[in-house]
């Protein structure tokens, strides 16, 4: 029996994911629930599971390119499968023809040279009889776009790069798909300045890339006040705490009483959470990520306090998964560790009513820019906002930690 | 002036007018004078114009045929009929090493106003023997020319036009199409003859047949009228020359190309349209090409079997249905 290994599906919005390396060589026993290799979704390193036991089989799929989500990157089979057909990936050492076969019991190594040949002969299915003629399953090769003639020749007329060309869902570039870039925005012509070399987006950058083009429908206006943090440091200090964790505890209760800034409008009506979940922006290499702090209202902050210490180390072990990252109803970036950046507005994130950007302190004060969905509250309710945040800071008596 | 007539009748008049005009025009084959042909395209034309001009020949292609082609050298102008395109295997040295080639070898001392009429294609299980097309084997002639009516009208026009050519020309007729009904205008200014028609206008798709087939792709893009696909239907009319132009227009206003036709599907009139289209607007292509083909197999005797070694209304829709349409 021969299981195929897909690509999994690790994400709602995840299209295509690239492996990060294979744990497991071909002609490996595996077991059901092993770990066999580790791949990149949209913004951490997940790893792949083994559904089936048995011995790991190629072609594997190549690491660092991306492929669709389902796609065979593997196999897993009762009886180990000799090599000659496996395609190494780049990353692997090229000894892994060796080690395959020095891993197997000397029973499954005797056994195969009787079973190279036959196994490798397969008869290929003559093509089902049909009166239609049909072009073959186009491959998707993982990376490549496939454009249509009239779409390239269109693409060309019109000065549009297909690399900015979304495909429709059959993974194709047909002409309607390269009109419909015309009619959305106008194009980017890279040609009319300096020379230039592309990079590839990471799937990171594509990430942020596409969260932040989502939010330009959300009408925002922002809110600037100045007050001291000085007290809130000073029981961060003593108390062994982050001062963002203090500040994301601060948002959390000012919520509590305002509570419309739990709120997010949809076309179908104003959804109010029933929890506050605060996002915090972190920066990381090559890119955002906003590990979020669950119903941080209400929880203890030695509790917040350890959840933090955990995204943290996720993050800086790249395995910040979507559910550490996502649907937050307020978020916090905080520049102050940057001296020269007095104030700073930040974009509403899709899912929130607002985000508390929050500059470094000059003279004792820092200002607080509170951008918000002017769809969802009031100026004066973003002013209600900021003066009670202002109260739990300085009277820090009125936080339940202090 | 307009008359609703079949093609057989339609095939006739033409034969007779012809024939009343000028005297060089004759016609011959099997069963063509006392019995008026087998299907009734010569009835009436024995008694009319006599035994010499309506001429019954033994059961002897490549004999008769040959004497189309020596006829034709002299100043005669041959109307040969073959009971169906299944004979002309036997008649081919005749159409291909004489006809065809005798123009050029003489270096146009001599004129091949020849014309040879006969019936392809699947009819009525008739067994593989008698259920072939040949459009495949005289489209790789060079030196003779193809026509393929699909109505009664253009059964009139190309058989008028292919008796006033100084070339050598097939007219593939359809055992099931000489009992269509069409309407007739004699008066009606003519078409050259290799000139494609399109039977349909449409914006979406390019369908392209030729003979029995452009009937059933007419039905099939009905069909997909009522799903939003519009189909642009185009009767070749003639298999050589192909009236590209024609064929080009369309192509640059729908993207996508499907080809229908009865015969094999390897090596077929569809691979050399679908290959000279890709040539000549690859950048006007949307999509792969599909073509819609009989089996490469042999007709079988089986009605149902029958049926379903060539394309049917439904396997055009199918087919059809393949592409994606701008939304």
């Amino acid at each position: 029996m021969k299981y195929e290994i897909t690509l999994p599906v690790l994400s709602d919005t995840m299209n295509t994911g690239r492996l990060a390396r294979w744990l497991k060589l071909p002609g490996d026993k595996i077991q059901k629930g092993d770990i066999i290799a580790e791949m990149e979704s949209d913004k951490a390193i997940m790893e792949v599971e083994a559904f089936h036991s048995g011995y790991l089989a190629g072609p594997l799929a190549p690491v660092d390119t991306d492929i669709p989500v389902g796609q065979v990157i593997g196999y897993i089979c009762d009886e180990p499968v000799p090599n000659n057909i496996v395609e190494a990936s780049k990353k692997m050492p090229d000894t892994s023809t060796t080690l395959a076969s020095e891993k197997q019991p000397t029973k499954a190594a005797k056994t195969i040279p009787q079973t190279t040949e036959q196994q490798t002969v397969e008869i290929t299915p003559s093509a089902p009889y049909s009166n239609i003629s049909m072009p073959q399953n186009i491959p998707l090769v993982p990376g490549k776009r496939i454009a249509s003639p009239h779409a390239r020749a269109l693409a060309l007329k019109l000065g549009i790069d297909l690399s900015h060309v979304p495909p429709g869902e059959d993974g194709r570039i047909l002409a309607e798909d390269v009109l419909a870039v015309i009619h959305r925005s106008p194009t980017l012509n890279l040609e009319a300045g300096p020379p230039y070399h592309l990079e590839k987006l990471t799937l990171m950058q594509q990430a942020v890339a596409n969260n932040m083009i989502a939010t330009i429908t959300t009408p925002t206006f922002r809110t600037t006040a100045q007050f001291s943090l000085a007290t809130l440091k000073k029981i961060a200090k003593q108390k062994q705490y982050s001062l963002t964790l203090l500040l994301a505890s601060a948002c959390a209760k000012t919520i509590k009483t305002l509570p419309q800034f739990n709120a997010v409008y949809s076309p179908e009506g104003m959804a109010h959470r029933e929890r506050v979940d605060v996002g915090i922006a972190v920066d990381v290499p090559g890119g955002l990520l906003t590990p979020v702090l669950r119903d941080a209202a209400e929880r203890p902050i030695d509790e917040l306090a350890e959840d933090w210490r955990i995204l943290k180390d996720k993050i800086k072990r790249q395995r910040l998964t979507q559910q550490d990252y996502e649907g937050a109803t307020f978020y916090l970036s905080n520049l102050g560790v940057f001296p020269v950046v007095h104030s700073f507005d930040a974009l509403v994130p899709l899912g929130a009513a607002a985000i508390l950007a929050i500059g470094a302190e000059q003279n004792g004060q820092c200002l607080f820019t509170l951008s918000c969905d002017h769809r969802v509250v009031s100026g004066a309710e973003s002013a209600r906002f900021l003066t009670i945040l202002q109260e739990h800071l300085q009277q820090p008596e009125t936080l339940p930690y202090v | 002036m307009h008359e609703e007539l079949l093609y057989w009748q339609a095939l006739n008049r033409a034969l007779d007018i012809a024939m009343a005009k000028d005297s060089s025009v004759f016609t011959l084959g099997e069963d063509v004078g006392l019995f008026g042909g087998t299907y009734r395209v010569t009835e009436g034309l024995y008694s009319k114009y006599g035994e010499v001009r309506v001429r019954d020949t033994p059961i002897s292609e490549n004999s008769f045929t040959g004497l189309g082609v020596g006829s034709a050298m002299v100043g005669m102008r041959p109307v040969v009929e073959i009971m169906t395109v299944n004979f002309a295997l036997l008649a081919l040295d005749a159409i291909i090493n004489m006809a065809a080639k005798i123009p050029f070898m003489s270096g146009g001392q001599y004129a091949m106003p020849l014309v040879i009429r006969m019936p392809g294609g699947v009819a009525k299980q008739l067994g593989a023997q008698h259920s072939q097309r040949l459009e495949h084997t005289l489209m790789n002639v060079p030196g003779i020319r193809i026509a393929v009516p699909v109505t009664p009208q253009d059964a009139y026009e190309q058989l008028t036009q292919a008796i006033n050519s100084n070339d050598p020309i097939i007219l593939l007729e359809h055992e099931l199409l000489y009992f269509t009904k069409g309407v007739l205008d004699s008066t009606k200014e003519q078409l050259p003859i290799h000139r494609a028609l399109v039977r349909r206008p449409g914006k979406h798709l390019t369908m392209i047949s030729y003979s029995r087939h452009v009937l059933l792709c007419l039905e099939a893009a009905e069909q997909l009228a009522q799903q939003g696909i519009d189909v642009e239907v185009i009767d070749l009319r003639s298999l050589s020359p192909i009236d590209w132009d024609t064929c080009m227009q369309s192509l640059e206003h729908t993207h996508r190309l499907l080809v229908v036709e009865e015969d094999c599907r390897f090596a077929g009139a569809g691979a050399e349209i679908i290959s000279q289209l890709t040539e000549r607007c690859f950048f006007a292509l949307d999509e792969p090409p599909i073509r819609v083909a009989g089996l490469d197999l042999p007709t079988p005797f089986n009605e149902q079997l029958e049926a379903a070694s060539i394309p049917q209304v439904e396997d055009i829709v199918t087919a059809a249905q393949r592409f994606r349409y701008p939304s």
